[in-house]
């Protein structure tokens, strides 16, 4: 599961054109666009915005064996080109100081740069900085949820000591859009990690059939997942590993035999 | 492939660090005010860092050397361990780094001279004793030699310490920077070796067997004391014949006589770094083997263990003198 996080409809448009992704009308909290194991939420601005609409999303894909997200926006800059993108590897909250460190691939095509998260729009540029309004927010949420290598954070430069695009709301998406084929790539790298993740996951389905064939305490419950992520890991089919369990008396048997199957799989590593 | 480069910005203009941006220049370098940032936060996804990880530059600032484990050593009055660098370039699946530390990223501390001056203190301390210093507890010593310039400091630095003794650590085949320096009878560099099946299997980029048997052969010419680690073994189904292959491989290269030390041990992980290896590759074999818990460590089954080590100290004993044989005692 890939989430787009943008705060404003215009920096989300080129992501839904491009993926064609769908209004959702079941959810009023935030605007939701999905599409296939993709998402696509406007937070609105600021940074707690941001942070509330990745927890809220984060929630409503509780089931995700994993997400990958990526905050796509608008940043200002000193003295960067408008429309210069960049993957940020550093974001700073300047309230509380607090720093944080999404991790591009190293297969990624953009280059890196340091974003400073403020609370109120300023014009006062620093070098080598960009500036923006959501990413500490996102990044603070985010990490609850995935791992710093699933997190990324895409910014695209609207405004600068001499150019400013403001509100100029068809402008901000012509500008990102300039990148979309870029964006997607890197959007393509974070999804193979996220899939490599997701695949190593229990599914939900062959965990509650296992869990329901006896009583298991928690301890055993421990046991059981550890044999049973392995062997699905090994290519193992589960419905007829599932029917062949179902012989058995009880829990201590049922992890019995796994532990069996698993001991005679791994002789020869 | 190395990914990026975190640099603390305090140690920025120190001449280790200097001539470690030099050569990562075509990494991105991000400056940070601590490695602890980068290093610690939980997170962190350990196996997709491990494809790509950053390297850290940064100084240590406490606990340079430290007391070795209960059981560690070669027999030596005082044992000590320090890391110059935490994790390793390595992946190998039997190894407890995987679960010491949240990231994968290989952290690199240039301020050796701090390093230095506690090795200095404590050998002074135990002036009338013989006090080991082991490296490659937290990383492999000699994997980034060209890049860490490590043996250039230390061996000079323990060389100068008579009653300091060396161990360095290592899979690796990087001996050109020792093959310059003068052999020092109180260095010992240990290879560690698994047998071919297991290091096919889990010894991942790790140099071939036979490069690294050449590397030991080429220290031993040049006049340094070098050791053999066996540890871990690996059990799998066919690992007396992969043994035996493994020690005639070695002993068909090395004169055994000439051998400062050798040492044997089975797998075994602390239930905690096991859990945590098991959470980042369920699908290992190895981790689903039939392993029991004992005094907090998970190991074989006593009886398996016992059959193990005793067929390969057995096979050991056809080659090497038995004086020169330390077992890894872990049981307490």
């Amino acid at each position: 599961m890939l989430i787009w996080v943008c705060a404003l409809h215009c920096e989300a448009k080129p992501v839904i054109d491009f993926y064609r992704l769908k209004k959702s009308h079941e959810d009023n909290a935030f605007d939701l666009y999905r599409g296939d194991n993709m998402a696509c939420i406007i937070s609105g601005i600021g940074k707690l915005a941001s942070a509330a609409a990745s927890a809220w999303i984060a929630g409503r894909y509780e089931d995700a064996a994993s997400i990958a997200w990526i905050n796509l926006g608008i940043a200002g800059a000193a003295t960067c080109e408008l429309g210069s993108i960049f993957a940020l590897n550093q974001v700073i909250d300047a309230d509380s100081g607090q720093r944080y460190y999404p991790a591009p691939g190293a297969d990624s095509t953009l280059p890196g740069c340091a974003c400073l998260t403020l609370g109120q729009p300023s014009e006062d540029y620093r070098e080598h900085q960009l500036y923006d309004m959501e990413a500490s927010g996102f990044m603070y949420s985010t990490l609850r949820f995935s791992s710093a290598e699933l997190t990324q954070s895409i910014k695209i430069v609207s405004d600068n000591q001499q150019h400013k695009t403001g509100q100029d709301r068809p402008r901000i998406s012509a500008l990102i859009h300039r990148h979309i084929e870029l964006i997607d790539q890197q959007a393509s790298g974070l999804v193979v990690l996220n899939q490599e993740i997701a695949a190593l996951e229990i599914s939900p389905e062959s965990w509650q059939k296992l869990t329901a064939m006896a009583h298991f305490s928690q301890t055993q419950k421990s046991r059981l997942r550890v044999l049973w992520r392995y062997l699905m890991n090994r290519d193992l089919n589960s419905e007829q590993l599932l029917r062949e369990l179902a012989t058995c008396a009880s829990s201590k048997a049922i992890i019995g035999a796994l532990e069996q199957l698993s001991y005679e799989e791994s002789e020869s590593l | 492939m190395v990914s990026r480069v975190y640099i603390e910005a305090e140690i920025r203009d120190h001449p280790r660090a200097q001539q470690l941006l030099k050569r990562l220049h075509k990494l991105p370098v991000v400056e940070i005010e601590h490695f602890g940032e980068v290093f610690n936060p939980r997170a962190q996804n350990f196996r997709l860092q491990k494809k790509d990880p950053a390297i850290i530059i940064a100084a240590k600032n406490q606990g340079h050397v430290l007391a070795a484990p209960e059981g560690y050593g070669l027999g030596g009055d005082k044992n000590y361990y320090f890391s110059h660098m935490l994790n390793c370039i390595y992946d190998c699946r039997y190894c407890f780094l995987q679960g010491m530390y949240q990231s994968a990223h290989q952290l690199l501390f240039v301020n050796y001279e701090d390093f230095g001056a506690q090795i200095k203190q404590i050998a002074t301390r135990h002036q009338q004793q013989q006090v080991w210093f082991y490296s490659g507890y937290d990383c492999d010593s000699l994997a980034n030699e060209p890049m860490t310039g490590f043996t250039e400091y230390f061996i000079p630095l323990v060389a100068s310490i008579d009653n300091a003794w060396l161990e360095l650590r290592t899979k690796s085949t990087q001996i050109r920077s020792m093959l310059k320096l003068q052999p020092v009878s109180r260095v010992v560099t240990a290879f560690s070796f698994s047998d071919h099946f297991s290091h096919s299997r889990l010894e991942h980029g790790v140099p071939t067997i036979a490069r690294r048997i050449d590397a030991m052969r080429r220290l031993i010419d040049a006049g340094w004391a070098v050791g053999l680690r066996f540890d871990p073994v690996v059990y799998h189904q066919h690992y007396q014949d992969a043994f035996v292959k493994l020690l005639n491989d070695i002993f068909s290269e090395i004169d055994a006589q000439k051998l400062h030390s050798v040492s044997l041990g089975s797998f075994r992980l602390t239930r905690d770094h096991f859990r945590k290896v098991t959470r980042l590759y369920p699908e290992e074999p190895l981790f689903a083997q039939n392993l029991e818990l004992n005094n907090g460590i998970i190991s074989y089954p006593l009886e398996r263990e016992r059959e193990m080590i005793e067929f390969c100290e057995a096979q050991l004993m056809k080659h090497i003198p038995r004086q020169s044989y330390h077992p890894c005692e872990w049981h307490g």
